[in-house]
């Protein structure tokens, strides 16, 4: 652990500019058979060069920028293959040129565009091809919980449940406690984000889940480690996601939209246990504002007492979305962003991400969901008064369906989530989510109620990639180039 | 030593389970051992068998630590994470038992493949007045709350060997 000294709080910044101009994923299920996973990679490496509007001759033309692969994949004994890098580099027809396996836990995709658009930012390549996947079904879910669960520490943690939603509702049940008061409301504020993301996956093709859930189906739902029940925790899924990096030059000769993309990353200790009671930077918008700094002195006082970022906080988060903010001109997110990306790994650390990367003050996370804010459209289904029903919300959050609607499987999540940014701020969410052809892709039938979930006018997107119980957090902001925020 | 209940390095060829035939798909039996050592760790292990709760201190007068509640560590650290120099080790059973309270808990009901606490489990987050870190561990014999004190217990007639040797109960007045 660090004293924060000048250098450990620099503001990174890119030699050049780093540009985003292609995405491309498979579908994400809980059990694949039908494919191997070199095949899903072959599919949404096809999608990223066929149908992104790409200014060249086919595949093998844009092959031919390509000067390096980084892959993220995280757990080998998911897969049960070490170097699957090597064997989906082969299938893309990819070598000789250099690639890399990354891998920090779920937030391998965030990693692994971090590494990515360093690359480009450093001049060492123009253009990089960032893949990530997962193939979490060789396992019954049991034994996949237990494999989940060796990313705690074996000797401490693993033993106790083998469980990593157990991780997570410790922190849940003190943040009810402090935070929440224990009351009910805080509850249904969770089961709100449930249902908010299940309801966007029923309009996402490439989603693992399609049902419609209510708060009540929430909060019947089996508990698996009190408070936290079923449908509070992601999903288990296989799956590939990817996206093409570029330098300004390359960008703007491949695509006539490709999107600016910053990315950073952040840590805290892998066991809850060793988080101790520090300082942690402010946000530009909390450093300018004496009263968010007066509260949250009175939090360390000793009339709240609490010892954070701890077991209500991720540090790795609000280091992430320092570094970002102030890299990229961001000044108060929910003004600048257009739309986020979280790592709704579960119900509660969703609510713990609004506060480090500054969407709420600290302790006051759930008025992102009850103020409206987080939707693209706030329901009209009795949970939210009448005088918000129905009004656009500011910051729609999750329209992918994110971890708990959509898939985790592990190494393409982050990857997933910048896809999803990128194919919004192109506004061309409809030809990926609304068209009868890409459900059918899939083997679906596209729902006759189908929610239109493109964001009018999005200008710029946040994605949050998260591993462990925040040991590893990465912050990727996309942004178009014509609406770069000016600091 | 425990024996393997099966020789995995001469499995049958022709045992194949096949489970689907379009796609093909079959079973890939292994149950491999792992020799897994504490190493520099090992004191903390042989304490719980022993009735002993072991932590580390960090004892370099030069180390600026990066938290506010001192350098005392549980789960102990060989070196210091501040400063990286060697730690010692002290035993801190006795400030447990009069000062450990609960910081946060819950109530496992689904456990892992694998797991061998009894259903439901109460996990716990231990903090000790003092200890610049909060342990997880499991709570015996009551229904948690934050802030309840507890003492340790151990296992020492039927050591594990594991971080399951340690559980709390709540503390006698």
């Amino acid at each position: 652990m660090i004293k924060f000294g000048p250098g450990n709080l620099a503001i990174p910044k890119q030699m050049r500019p780093v540009y985003l101009v292609a995405a491309g994923q498979s579908d994400f299920k809980k059990f694949y058979p039908e494919k191997k996973t070199e095949e899903l990679a072959v599919e949404a490496f096809r999608m990223l060069a066929l149908e992104n509007n790409l200014k060249v001759d086919g595949i093998q033309e844009l092959k031919e920028y390509i000067h390096t692969a980084c892959y993220g994949h995280f757990a080998d004994h998911f897969g049960d293959q070490l170097l699957g890098e090597a064997l989906i580099h082969d299938r893309l027809g990819l070598d000789p040129m250099g690639n890399v396996g990354i891998k920090t836990g779920g937030a391998t995709g965030g990693s692994t565009l971090w590494i990515a658009s360093n690359l480009i930012a450093s001049g060492y390549s123009d253009c990089a091809l960032a893949m990530g996947w997962e193939r979490m079904d060789e396992v019954d879910t049991w034994t996949g919980n237990h494999y989940i669960a060796t990313a705690a520490d074996k000797d401490y943690e693993t033993e106790l449940g083998h469980i990593y939603t157990g991780y997570y509702a410790l922190m849940a049940q003190r943040y009810w406690k402090v935070f929440g008061k224990g009351s009910p409301a805080f509850r249904r504020t969770m089961s709100k984000i449930a249902v908010k993301n299940r309801r966007h996956a029923y309009s996402n093709p490439f989603a693992q889940t399609h049902g419609k859930i209510t708060v009540e189906d929430v909060e019947k739902s089996p508990v698996v480690a009190d408070p936290l029940r079923f449908y509070d925790a992601c999903l288990m899924s296989v799956g590939v996601s990817a996206v093409l990096v570029c330098s300004e030059e390359v960008a703007y000769k491949l695509s006539d939209k490709p999107m600016r993309l910053f990315v950073t990353a952040g840590s805290h200790t892998l066991r809850t246990a060793d988080r101790r009671n520090m300082d942690i930077p402010l946000l530009p918008h909390e450093e300018a504002d004496p009263e968010i700094r007066k509260y949250y002195e009175k939090l360390k006082g000793p009339e709240v007492n609490e010892r954070y970022p701890g077991f209500t906080g991720f540090l790795a988060a609000r280091m992430a979305a320092y570094y970002a903010y102030n890299m990229c001109g961001i000044h108060d997110p929910c003004e600048d962003l257009d739309l986020v990306e979280l790592h709704d790994a579960f119900t509660i650390s969703d609510i713990q991400t609004y506060e480090d990367i500054g969407l709420r003050p600290y302790g006051r996370g759930p008025e992102y969901i009850e103020s409206g804010d987080a939707y693209l459209t706030v329901p009209d289904d009795g949970s939210f008064s009448k005088k918000l029903a129905g009004k656009p919300g500011r910051l729609p959050s999750n329209l992918s369906g994110g971890l708990i609607g959509c898939m985790h499987a592990v190494g393409a999540t982050g990857i997933m989530q910048v896809c999803e940014l990128f194919w919004q701020l192109q506004n061309r969410w409809k030809y990926f989510h609304a068209r009868k052809e890409m459900w059918e892709r899939f083997g679906k039938t596209m729902p006759k109620d189908i929610e239109n979930l493109q964001v009018p006018d999005a200008k710029r997107g946040l994605a949050i990639s998260h591993a462990g119980v925040g040991s590893h957090v990465t912050c990727s902001i996309l942004m178009r180039p014509d609406a770069l925020p000016t600091k | 030593m425990a024996k393997h209940d099966y020789d995995f390095s001469n499995l049958n060829p022709t045992a194949t389970v096949l489970r689907k035939l379009d796609p093909i798909v079959i079973e890939k039996p292994r149950a491999p051992i792992h020799i897994h050592t504490y190493g520099g760790e090992s004191p903390f292990f042989r304490g719980l068998t022993e009735g002993k709760l072991l932590a580390t201190r960090c004892v370099n007068k030069k180390c600026k630590p990066a938290g506010k509640e001192g350098h005392v560590f549980l789960p102990p650290r060989v070196y210091c994470p501040d400063c990286l120099e060697r730690t010692e080790w002290i035993d801190v059973t006795e400030r447990a038992r009069k000062t450990a309270r609960i910081h946060t808990h819950i109530t496992v009901a689904h456990p892992g493949a694998f797991n061998r606490v009894p259903i439901p489990c109460e996990l716990i987050s231990v903090e000790i007045e003092g200890v610049s870190t909060i342990i997880m561990s499991q709570l015996r014999g009551a229904k948690p709350e934050i802030g309840m004190p507890i003492e340790p217990v151990f296992e020492t007639a039927h050591p594990t060997f594991t971080i399951l040797d340690l559980a709390w109960v709540p503390r006698k007045a």
